[in-house]
């Protein structure tokens, strides 16, 4: 049986949506997080691979900004890109993202088996002042992933980057304006690019423009009969 | 089929197994998919549809291509459409514009008996003085003027915008722009052809440049599948571009959508408009360019007319002959103003077929048919001079008067980029002298007419356009071309009529007198010209107007064309809708996540900024009364208000505090951890910009606190500051990442104390402005004790995405008391009780601190803040005006409004910015500046009200509520 949202403490700023449209709950990281729509997971992985979304508001994610933003996380282990607006995946899968010198973002791997958000967490302390402070990315940002082939065109109905996979390559950071909100694209395909992986972008933006921005998306998408789907069909992609 | 219906291979575009069935002027018409609304009704025999803009004249097919405002229609709501580019739907209903009482009977034609009363700027001489009869000439004016009717309550459609990127754009998919596309393409870039018609081929589809049509159809078949062949160009066909912008930004429209394409080079090969001969009455339905003619011929299958005049003053014209030929008309004669040379390919297959051709002539006049609704013959006569001619020669009947005398590039788009032309003499046309950078030209727009001059041209430009991209593009293609090079532009096709009715610009119906006329009344710089007479200023912007125009205003002033210059070409290239510009309409709108259990509450929401807030909550029936309950439930019990858009700012670093103190009026480097302090924002100049309170939770971590509407201007004017002072200071907007709640009253305590255990709350754990982290509901919170309302009261901030579950929790807990939410209108009443200011409502763009009555928030001796030189130098200068507290002398005198002004004699002094009627107090009260010497307690003044009402009001001591602050401080 669905986990009700509201029997989580934490929910997504977007749950009634998703359950308006048919959502399957599990509980991820402490919040209901869409695994499914009710049409299969065959359905939903052809879905994600032609034009889909789905809602990763649950998965966690960190952020730190400062002077030792980049010293310091690697102090802690992370590997980070020498290049701004790069990302860089971790040993267990978890993404390292440099958004400028002094910001780094961390997000979670789809699976939720990378710790490295809850342990540079737990490790970071203000005494002594270590030049570098937690930004609240779990509550700052809302977080979708596009997936498909049509993806790029997709976003290229909202946003004046030219994201398509040729000149966007892989681990690309876009720090940008996404339908009218500062919004953050990665380039993340889906599953191994030597055996046919899936074009695949995460995006995050203000959480409390999270309703307007699905909104945005799926009004976007349909042109391309793109939908959502459920966190499951992403992680069968992924393996 | 129609009389008017060629049989196939006629008709390129038409579909004849899909007859199509529409009305024009409430009469049904039938045609076949494919056709235009021009087209379907020509193929009928109705050849008028339009009136001129200010006689009222009939108009029909001139263009044929929609560059021409003669087929301006109107379907349902949507206005000026363009009859000879719009394809017929089942069912389409189509009406005339600017008539009345209909197209065939136009009232309005009864202007035309009145031209010579309206010449040229007639309205500059007579609707310039103040007279009464004004109202009556605006009325008639705004019933005549416009074009079309628009529905302010049309449903909107579907718009869409999309941005594309490219390497090198093609603009124009003839002949040269296809060259252009195949050629760029070689090199690998990317290629988007961009063709405003429904296929590829431009005026291979509809010309004839040789006497045999095979090789060209040849020509054009095969560069199509070469295209279609090449998977690196990208067509987009039926997409008009509608200007050009800084690095080769283009705009597109096809369909409802508009794409955004940027491209690294640009080609401009969107050939030339076919220009039209003035003489008199050439303006009447069936007089038509040579292009026109042949677009109906072999796009729509439509014979033009049944007997034709041919004007051919280059090989084109010859062309238009043979195509009428073919079509079966009757060519009665070709009319060729040029003196008799040797005789090209096309026009030797003329003569070959019996068709008199004579030299040196021009058309007098066209005969018009009954009500100038087509023509029935043409004069003719020799041509003597420069736009002279002899008395008529001949006449020859005709029902159609096809006119081929040159071209004027659609060098549009060039013009926007501030591309050079002059005019060559020789070619009697503009001719491109230099190109911006990243942008280039191809076939007839740059001069190269002929098909093969034209097709070369466009090789060279794809090879230098994909060179300037940065691809290797290989040898510069050698020319084949051994054309000529003749130009097929006639110099000088203007013939006056002493009886006028020459049309110079058909838009506006000016006559060659007219430009003369205005050049003789002083207007004779190019300028004024356009914007004394308006030629060229009507729909189709001056393609057939300027030419002319400049031509008779350079020969008037004695100077050569380039000396006499045109007028600025800008965007857009052609109308453009709205619904487009606007697209999808973004609109952000934020949401705190307790959103939805206030509209579950039943709140009525207004707008704050991006957000949206509960106003009140309830009926709207009964606002005032929700109010006020609202208002007492707070000061008799409990309230809850949502407050998560107030701006969330961390303030991280060794230099935090120092940080603060430098942004801030007050003082914050001996603020203790685990208290709040309120912060003023002032800028340079000493103005009021915003506040709130600065909560310390570490020796390094301040959590700053901002209006809803200034949050973002905090933090945007922070990191500009810190990017001079270079302080060890990290600064992180929080503002999304926390949902925000303030319970006040005095069963305040009661009802957190059930949902947190791990914080005292009694006064002396957590007293007033006192903050802590701890837990609510087992949510992470921060508590920050405080009192903006004046009762006691918690603002407890906690992570956005558990805020409903905290107010859920708080709602729940706080049901045996009785609690209740309450909105922003009952929160600014509460605040005003305490006299709590608001910052731009009780501030403007001018307050100081010692204006608001501030100067307790602001720290004598700290060395520097934010604007504090410019505060001292006010303060040293005094004040105008000062921020006070008031009631009403009579109680039982009407609240004046915000913004009511203070008056003294015939002074304004200041105005009320806050007012209400304090339920609590049982009076109105309000804030209002006042002159400095209006602010003593007790003094009165006088406030005016609606209906110049004056009501006397007295200053008292604030705050109005609790003057000791013992409520807050429980």
């Amino acid at each position: 049986m669905s986990l009700a949202p509201q029997d989580k403490l934490s929910r997504s700023p977007i749950y009634r949506q998703l359950a308006e449209l048919g959502a399957e709950f599990a509980e991820v990281a402490g919040m209901a997080c869409a695994m499914g729509f009710g049409g299969g997971l065959e359905a939903e992985v052809e879905q994600a691979k032609s034009l889909a979304i789905c809602d990763l508001s649950a998965l966690p994610r960190a952020g730190f900004k400062g002077r030792e933003a980049q010293s310091w996380p690697a102090a802690q282990g992370l590997v980070i890109s020498p290049d701004n607006n790069m990302s860089l995946v971790q040993d267990d899968g978890a993404l390292v993202a440099r958004l400028a010198d002094s910001e780094v973002l961390i997000l979670s791997d789809l699976a939720c088996e990378s710790g490295l958000c809850a342990a540079i967490t737990q490790a970071w302390s203000p005494d002594p002042d270590p030049g570098v402070y937690p930004v609240p990315r779990g509550h700052t940002n809302c977080w979708f992933m596009i997936s498909g082939g049509h993806a790029d065109a997709l976003f290229a109905k909202l946003c004046g980057v030219d994201l398509r996979p040729h000149k966007f390559p892989l681990g690309a950071i876009a720090q940008t304006s996404m339908a009218r909100l500062n919004g953050i694209v990665i380039r993340a395909d889906l599953g191994r690019a030597d055996v046919g992986g899936t074009l695949a972008y995460h995006l995050l933006t203000d959480s409390a423009s999270a309703g307007y921005m699905w909104m945005c998306l799926l009004d976007a998408m349909a042109e391309w009969g793109g939908a959502p789907v459920g966190l499951t069909a992403l992680r069968e992609m992924d393996t | 089929m129609s009389s008017a219906r060629l049989p196939a291979p006629a008709g390129a575009l038409i579909d004849r197994e899909q007859p199509v069935e529409f009305s024009f002027e409430g009469r049904r018409h039938a045609g076949f998919a494919g056709d235009t609304i021009a087209s379907a009704l020509m193929a009928n025999g109705e050849l008028v549809l339009s009136r001129s803009f200010k006689y009222h004249r009939p108009r029909g097919v001139l263009t044929g291509c929609g560059q021409d405002a003669n087929s301006l229609v109107q379907i349902g709501d949507q206005t000026n459409v363009l009859a000879d580019r719009r394809a017929i739907e089942a069912g389409m209903v189509v009406e005339a514009q600017n008539v009345f009482g209909g197209l065939e009977n136009d009232y309005g034609a009864w202007l035309g008996y009145l031209a010579r009363f309206m010449p040229v700027g007639f309205y500059y001489k007579a609707f310039y003085k103040s007279y009464s009869p004004w109202r009556l000439w605006e009325k008639l004016f705004r019933r005549l003027t416009g074009l079309g009717v628009v529905n302010p309550d049309a449903v909107h459609g579907y718009y869409d915008k999309q941005y594309l990127f490219t390497d090198v754009a093609v603009i124009g998919g003839g002949p040269a722009g296809m060259a252009a596309a195949l050629q760029a393409a070689k090199s690998g870039c990317e290629v988007i052809l961009v063709e405003e018609n429904k296929t590829l081929g431009g005026a291979l589809n509809y010309a004839r440049f040789d006497a045999d049509p095979k090789p060209a159809a040849k020509r054009r078949a095969d560069l199509i599948a070469k295209i279609e062949r090449t998977d690196n160009i990208r067509v987009l066909t039926d997409a008009l571009c509608n200007g050009w912008f800084t690095d080769n930004w283009l705009p597109l429209f096809q369909g409802n959508r508009m794409f955004k394409l940027r491209a690294a080079a640009v080609i401009v090969a969107t050939g030339s408009y076919e220009q039209p001969m003035v003489f008199r009455n050439n303006d009447l339905p069936g007089i038509m360019m040579g292009s026109a003619a042949q677009r109906m011929i072999r796009l729509y299958g439509v014979r033009p007319g049944k007997r034709a005049v041919v004007v051919a003053a280059n090989g084109d014209g010859y062309g238009v002959a043979l195509d009428l030929l073919d079509a079966g008309v009757d060519v009665a004669c070709v009319v060729d103003p040029r003196p008799a040379a040797k005789p090209c390919e096309r026009q030797n297959a003329v003569a070959l077929r019996g068709v008199p051709i004579i030299h040196e002539t021009a058309i007098a006049e066209a005969l018009p048919a009954s009500g100038n609704r087509g023509v029935v013959g043409a004069r003719i006569a020799r041509i003597t001079g420069e736009g002279q001619l002899a008395k008529t020669v001949d006449r020859f009947a005709c029902d159609l008067i096809a006119v081929s005398v040159g071209y004027h590039g659609t060098a549009n788009l060039i013009h926007h980029a501030r591309g050079k032309m002059s005019y060559d003499d020789a070619q009697a046309a503009f001719v491109i002298d230099e190109l911006p950078a990243h942008l280039f030209a191809a076939g007839s727009v740059n001069g190269a007419y002929s098909l093969n001059a034209a097709l070369d041209d466009g090789h060279r430009a794809g090879w230098a356009a994909a060179k300037d991209a940065g691809f290797d593009a290989g040898r510069k293609p050698a020319s084949k071309s051994k054309d000529s090079g003749a130009s097929p532009n006639y110099p000088w096709p203007i013939f006056a009529h002493p009886d006028g009715k020459d049309f110079v610009d058909f838009d506006e119906d000016l006559q060659t007198a007219d430009i003369l006329n205005a050049i003789a009344e002083g207007y004779d710089n190019i300028e004024l010209l356009k914007r004394f007479s308006t030629v060229g200023m009507g729909p189709s912007q001056g393609r057939h107007s300027s030419l002319p125009s400049v031509r008779i205003a350079a020969k008037a002033t004695g100077k050569t064309v380039n000396q006499t210059g045109t007028t600025t070409s800008r965007p857009p290239f052609s109308a453009e809708t709205f619904g487009h510009l606007a697209g999808r309409s973004f609109e952000p709108v934020r949401l705190t996540a307790i959103h939805n259990r206030h509209l579950e509450a039943g709140a009525k929401l207004m707008v704050a900024g991006q957000w949206l807030r509960p106003e009140y909550y309830g009926d709207p029936a009964t606002r005032e009364a929700n109010i006020r309950a609202e208002i007492m439930a707070v000061r008799k019990n409990v309230g809850i208000i949502d407050v998560s858009t107030l701006g969330g700012i961390e303030v991280h670093g060794p230099d935090a505090a120092e940080f603060l103190n430098r942004i801030y009026t007050f003082a914050y480097l001996k603020q203790p951890v685990g208290r709040a302090r309120y912060v003023l924002m002032t800028d340079q100049s000493g103005v009021i910009t915003d506040d709130g309170v600065a909560c310390r939770f570490h020796d390094n971590h301040f959590y700053v606190t901002a209006t809803t509407g200034g949050a973002a201007a905090v933090y945007q004017t922070m990191l500009f500051y810190n990017a001079q002072w270079r302080l060890d200071v990290c600064v992180i907007n929080s503002t999304a990442s926390y949902a925000g709640v303030n319970i006040a009253g005095p069963k305040a305590r009661d009802v957190l104390a059930r949902l947190c255990d791990d914080v005292a709350l009694d006064g002396e754990a957590l007293p007033y402005m006192g903050v802590r982290e701890g837990h609510v509901a087992g949510i992470a919170a921060r508590i920050i004790r405080i009192g903006f309302v004046g009762e006691l009261g918690y603002e407890i901030h906690v992570p956005s995405s558990q805020g409903e579950a905290l107010w859920d929790a708080l709602m729940a807990a706080g049901e045996p008391e009785n609690i209740k939410p309450f909105g922003i209108e009952a929160q600014r009443v509460l605040r005003l009780e305490k006299g709590h200011i608001i910052i731009n409502q009780d501030t403007d763009g001018l307050t100081h601190p010692h204006e608001a009555d501030m100067a307790w928030a602001l720290a004598r001796k700290k060395p520097y803040f934010v604007g504090m030189r410019s505060i001292a130098i006010q303060h040293a200068n005094g004040i105008e005006r000062k921020l006070v507290g008031f009631t009403l002398v009579e109680p039982d005198d009407p609240a004046p409004k915000e913004c009511h002004l203070v008056i003294r004699g015939a002074e304004i002094t200041g105005r009320v910015t806050s007012c209400a009627h304090s339920e609590t107090l049982n009076k109105v009260i309000g804030l209002a500046y006042v002159a400095p010497d209006q602010s003593e307690i007790g003094n009165r003044f006088e406030i005016k009200i609606e209906q110049g009402r004056m009501i006397a009001a007295e200053v008292v001591a604030l705050p109005f509520y609790d003057p000791d602050g013992k409520r807050q401080e429980l």
